[in-house]
């Protein structure tokens, strides 16, 4: 998919608001000092990374890929499947991910009565 | 032949969701099931390597889709090799924390169900990580490796663990958002996610985008592979999981994250200037951890820094490329995995009853856990690459190889490093052997399935130092297959060799 | 299976087996550890020949095993050595801790020397050569003394040397595809010139390093008074000269094609001297009996650097005459020192006194050996030190003389120091009870002293061995077999008959003595209170030899020579090194976001400088 030819505004506002939602997780997660938030900067990027990811396989007017007579004799254009269930695939992953940062958050919470990042610091060096 | 290289991922994915089933029956199927499990698919895997040392590369494809379009794997002398070494070290760290008393401090049997559950996943996903020809679903198994790998770092409740865990998770994410974007440009351009596939077909790519997707990818791989500057998680990660973990950590999980860069630079992408990315990348990160490791205080984060700073040699010796620098780096990975496992199982029941795990806790120990303490000393001696012990082969390949290409200021930068490992490596020994006991803690014996192990390591140790030849010819073998990529991509997507 | 297998397998299986041995009984271990010594070194005499050859093929790379007359040279000293110190060591060592540990690495010690002079190829060399390093390291640390001090400065520039050698064993092989030392002796001419230089002074600093050459001797005066006397017999006599052999290896193969040939000798010549004449002044202060047969060691050696630097045919030979005399004389003091140690349980120069009487042996034999490493005609050491100053008169090094002159006589005022703090002088009641050394300590050291004074009579009898040796190292065969007559010819015709110096001398000397014995055959016993105590009453526990600041004029004459301490330099750049490590750490600061912004911004780095550094 060639980004120059096809720049509608469906496509910019897809291809913004992932960018955008990657930045603000960023943001959140590298400036933020409570872990809180930090997980949910991760959390917010992994979801500007799913939408741009399904935004590549999305077609002007496809149908949902599924390989039936029904729906192909309607409309042969169908959006690209692979992404969509990358994007299944990834979006459990981070479910996983964000389940597993949360369950630390709290044991460290417990640990050291805080959740500011800044303060749990017994590694270092 | 006896089976086909999904069984080596299949079987322990099966097994691990079997335990808890298997423990309400039985509670010490648990304990059990993992070894039985990972005796079983070394038997394959060793079975499968000698077989592909003679007949070339195995192929599977999975479900009948066949490459470009269905996920294959690839076992090849190359990959067989590193999936062998993982398992047989996954064995070992098995039998090492069969019944490790830390683990049976705990009251009820549900954290020895998640040790071993963790564990089993965590080999099955670094084996699947170098079998894989399939670039998504190498992002799984590399997600599957880091979930279960914080997992395990934050197995201990009373340390600092969780503060390490998530640091690793942290950075992990990061790492697995920057190769998400990766796969998502090449995709985007190029349509495919097989491996073959896209090394045929990258040079299709504007260079534009075949340069940001090696950046991000170079980025995710880095943190797996301890690159500095990503590998602020891996001291501390080491240092607080577990013993047998940071023994899995050293052998096992790092030699699937260097795997991961390899297999980018040598395979997917053919770009400049990657080679000598990481020659410098990989002096930088030797160079920075040697440094850190040298005034530790404590050992298991000395030795996490010892370990960060080999896999910056590795790096080097990947980064001069060629069959000798292939074969040196292998060489490297393979010495790293035995020794630095050995030292992180020997100097855990050093510390064993420390609380803080200073390495002047360590002092005259070696009279009170002789054979210990000899194992340890021994893979120290290995470790900085005094003949006649494994280390110095790998070494010397490094240096002939570097040699070879003519980088001389690389060798003696090299070499420089290398006198701050010997340093920091005697002057435990040292504390062990030579300076009185001077704290009153008691010591701890090892197990005897932990002393098995790590005899079996020591002994290693010692035969590939003695006679180097048991181990290079598949050193050989394997690096020309990393380097033939032609045949890698025929291969796969001709499936000369396939088993459906 | 040849006698190189055979010789070394003894080795090391015996080094394993001592170890083993420890476990049923001391006196197995003994019997072990002392067999194979013997048995190796017997049948290696008996059965080696030159030009046997053994290889292995490991890891791809040849590594080849063979002896030839200048590596039998140096065996000799290894193996007699290890066996009059192996003897000796039974009962110095007696009732001590880990002599399991103890001996298995004095025989991997051995088994390493063998190796390196044997070896054949630089891989095999430096296998053997680290071997050698981390046993004796592994010996040196072994008291427990302060090991992270003087052990870790003992490896840091046995390492040091040791990759150096290595840097320049993969230079040579990256470009002659080969690591034999034939191949590099043959193909040296051919490198680049830059590469001929560094791989000359690369190997040549890790020889340095083992010859305790300045400035890379920090390491030796602890590491030798650190060890065990029984191994230092061995470490200053043989493993030192390890270094010499790799040095005349250099110098002939590699140093004399080198266009810089001249320059670099003289440097190393000069180093040479000046290591002779610090480390003689610095022994001449020292207070402790070890320490200052370990600055003599230094100095000693200095001398044969300075031979092995100048390289002529009569400076080589002298130089390997010093070193296998250095050998003989310096083991035989420290097994002396290592004797005095046991029995009176000191070695403080300021407290002992007065043993004469008490050790006689062991004095007779410290008497020769002193007089030997000072030069003094009968005995061998002049011999040697008379054929370095000819070779320097001869090459015009008339300043190089000077100098070593100067450093050979400031080497009385030691040896006399160690001859009088040790046996003469009032005896203490404290030493009363002290009582000779064990048969098995005093035969071996008598054995060297025969040895001294045998060699000082017949040099010729090791006149034939260097002068196969160097034949080897490509010298021609001496003239008219002149080790017959134990004679030299210099440049100007003259013949000099050593012999006939030494009997000259001797006749003197006896000469002295005999008027001496005759007109004073009085002599009596003389005791404290024979004394002159200017109306005082001397007392029996008081002592009225003294032996404190022996030498404190002489000190302070010279003491700004000596304010200039090597070693304080080296330990502030090792503690600048130390702190920028530990500065370099704080990257790790423990913040997560932290390294996750370290991930971020290199990210960002890279994809904006990637065209410059990748190209698709």
């Amino acid at each position: 998919m060639d980004l120059g030819n096809n720049l509608d505004l469906l496509t910019v506002t897809f291809y913004g608001t992932a960018i955008a939602l990657v930045l603000i997780g960023l943001y959140a997660a590298l400036v933020k000092r409570s872990l809180i938030k930090v997980v949910i900067g991760l959390s917010i990027v992994d979801s500007g990374i799913h939408l741009l990811l399904v935004s590549i396989g999305y077609l002007k007017n496809g149908t949902a890929p599924i390989f039936s007579p029904a729906v192909i004799d309607k409309n042969p254009t169908m959006v690209d499947p692979v992404p969509q269930a990358l994007v299944l695939t990834a979006i459990v992953i981070g479910f996983a991910v964000t389940a597993v940062a949360l369950a630390l958050v709290i044991r460290l919470y417990r640990h050291h009565k805080t959740v500011n990042i800044d303060e749990i610091k017994n590694l270092k060096w | 032949m006896v089976g086909s290289p999904v069984q080596l991922i299949a079987i322990p994915l099966l097994a691990a969701f079997l335990m808890p089933l298997l423990g309400k029956a039985w509670k010490e199927l648990v304990r059990l099931t993992p070894g039985v499990v990972l005796l079983y698919l070394l038997y394959l895997s060793v079975d499968l390597l000698s077989y592909t040392i003679g007949h070339g590369r195995v192929v599977e494809v999975i479900a009948g889709w066949t490459p470009p379009w269905g996920i294959n794997l690839v076992f090849s002398p190359f990959s067989g090799f590193l999936a062998t070494l993982m398992l047989f070290m996954g064995l070992l760290v098995w039998i090492y924390s069969y019944r490790f008393q830390p683990f049976e401090d705990y009251d009820d049997y549900e954290p020895t169900l998640k040790y071993y559950l963790l564990l089993m996943m965590l080999i099955t996903a670094s084996v699947g990580v170098v079998l894989t020809g399939d670039i998504f679903n190498l992002f799984v198994f590399i997600e599957i490796l880091g979930i279960t790998a914080y997992g395990l770092t934050a197995y201990y409740r009373g340390r600092d663990g969780a503060e390490a865990s998530f640091k690793y998770l942290f950075i992990g994410s990061l790492s697995s958002t920057f190769l998400l974007l990766a796969i998502m440009i090449i995709y985007s351009q190029l349509g495919t996610l097989n491996m073959a596939d896209i090394a045929v077909r990258a040079h299709e790519l504007k260079p534009v985008y075949k340069i940001s997707a090696l950046v991000l990818f170079l980025v995710a791989f880095g943190i797996e592979a301890e690159m500095f500057p990503l590998n602020g998680w891996a001291p501390d990660a080491y240092s607080q999981a577990p013993a047998p973990v940071g023994a899995a950590f050293a052998g096992i999980v790092v030699k699937a994250g260097l795997y991961t860069v390899i297999r980018l630079i040598y395979t997917l992408f053919d770009v400049g200037g990657t080679y000598e990315f990481l020659i410098v990348m990989g002096l930088i990160t030797m160079i920075i951890a040697e440094f850190a490791a040298f005034s530790q205080a404590r050992l298991k984060r000395m030795l996490a820094y010892s370990s960060i700073g080999q896999m910056g040699l590795v790096l080097v010796a990947f980064g001069i490329g060629k069959e000798e620098g292939v074969y040196a780096a292998l060489f490297l990975m393979f010495n790293h995995a035995i020794i630095k496992s050995l030292l992180f199982m020997s100097g855990s029941y050093l510390v064993y009853k420390s609380k803080n795990k200073y390495i002047s806790e360590l002092n005259g120990i070696g009279k009170m856990l002789p054979v210990t303490s000899f194992l340890f000393a021994l893979g120290a001696f290995a470790i900085v690459g005094f003949p006649p012990f494994a280390g110095f082969w790998s070494k010397l390949a490094v240096l002939t190889a570097a040699a070879d290409s003519g980088m001389i200021l690389i060798i003696a930068l090299i070499l420089s490093i290398s006198l701050i490992e010997v340093v920091y490596y005697l002057r435990v020994v040292n504390r062990i052997y030579f300076v009185k006991r001077d704290t009153d803690l008691e010591i701890t014996k090892p197990t005897p399935q932990a002393m098995l192990s790590m005899l079996v390591l020591g002994a290693i140790i010692l035969v590939v130092g003695f006679y180097p030849d048991v181990i290079t010819g598949i050193l050989h073998k394997a690096s020309a297959t990393l380097l033939d990529k032609g045949s890698y991509i025929n291969d796969v997507l001709s499936l000369s060799q396939t088993i459906n | 299976m040849n006698i190189i297998h055979i010789t070394l397998g003894i080795l090391l299986g015996g080094a394993v087996l001592t170890y083993f041995a420890n476990k049923i009984s001391g006196i197995v271990r003994d019997l072990v550890f002392i067999s194979s010594i013997v048995v190796a070194a017997v049948l290696f005499f008996i059965k080696m020949t030159p030009d046997t050859v053994a290889t292995f093929n490991l890891g791809g790379i040849t590594l080849a095993l063979g002896m030839n007359h200048f590596g039998l040279l140096f065996s000799i000293i290894i193996l007699g050595l290890a066996v009059l110190a192996g003897f000796y060591s039974l009962p110095y060592m007696k009732g001590k801790d880990n002599l399991g540990f103890f001996y298995m690495n004095y025989l991997l010690s051995i088994f390493g020397m063998m190796g390196i002079v044997m070896a054949k190829d630089l891989v095999t060399f430096f296998i053997f050569w680290e071997i050698m390093t981390w046993s004796s390291y592994l010996i040196v640390v072994y008291n427990g003394n302060n090991a992270n001090k003087i052990g870790i400065k003992y490896i840091v520039f046995s390492a040091l040397g040791a990759y150096s050698m290595l840097m320049a064993i993969v230079m040579v092989y990256s470009q002659l595809h080969s690591f034999a030392i034939a191949d590099l002796a043959a193909g040296f001419t051919t490198m680049p010139a830059g590469y001929q230089i560094a791989i000359a002074l690369l190997l040549m600093t890790g020889f340095a390093v083992k010859a305790a050459m300045m400035p890379l001797h920090v390491w030796a005066p602890d590491a030798y008074s650190n060890s065990p006397m029984s191994y230092t017999a061995m470490f200053s006599g043989a493993l030192s000269k390890m270094g010499v052999y790799g040095l005349v290896i250099v110098f002939v193969t590699m140093v004399s094609h080198l266009p810089q040939n001249i320059w670099i000798r003289e440097t190393i010549a000069w180093l040479g001297a000046i290591t002779a004449v610090m480390g003689t002044l610095y022994a001449i202060f020292q207070d402790d009996a070890k320490r200052l047969l370990a600055y003599s060691s230094i100095a000693q050696l200095g001398y044969i650097i300075t031979g092995v630097a100048i390289g002529t045919s009569e400076a080589m030979i002298a130089a390997l005459m010093l070193a296998v005399l250095h050998g003989i004389f310096k083991a035989n003091l420290f097994m002396v020192v290592g004797a005095v140690e046991r029995q009176a349980g000191t070695t403080d120069l300021t407290v002992l006194t007065g043993l004469i009487r008490k050790m006689p042996w062991t004095f007779l034999s410290a008497l020769i050996a002193v007089i030997a490493l000072a030069g003094v005609p009968p005995l061998a050491g002049f011999v040697g030190k008379w054929m370095l100053y000819e070779s320097l008169i001869t090459n015009s090094n008339y300043i190089l003389v000077i100098v070593i002159f100067f450093s050979s006589t400031a080497a009385f005022l030691y040896a006399y120091k160690i001859l009088y703090g040790i046996f003469l002088g009032q005896e203490e009641p404290e030493y009363k009870d002290v009582k000779e050394a064990p048969a098995l300590m005093v035969i071996p050291m008598l054995i060297l002293s025969t040895l001294l004074l045998f060699l000082g009579t017949f040099p010729g009898y090791l006149f034939k061995y260097i002068d196969n040796a160097l034949v080897v190292m490509g010298y021609p065969v001496s003239q008219n077999k002149w080790w017959e007559m134990s004679a030299i010819f210099n440049d100007w015709g003259n013949k000099v008959n050593l012999d006939l110096v030494a009997y000259a001398v001797l006749t003197v000397f006896i000469t002295i003595a005999v008027i001496l014995f005759y007109r004073w055959k009085n002599t009596r016993y003389v005791t404290t209170k024979d004394l002159s105590s200017c109306g005082e009453m001397p007392k029996d526990d008081e002592n009225y030899s003294f032996k404190l600041d022996f030498y404190k004029p002489f000190e302070r004459a010279i003491s700004p020579l000596l304010k200039y301490k090597i070693s304080k330099y080296y330990d502030e750049f090792a503690d600048g090194m130390e702190a920028f490590f530990d500065w370099t750490r704080r990257i790790y600061n423990g913040n997560a976001q932290t390294y996750a912004i370290y991930v971020v911004t290199f990210l960002v780095i890279l994809l904006l400088i990637a065209n410059n550094i990748f190209s698709a």
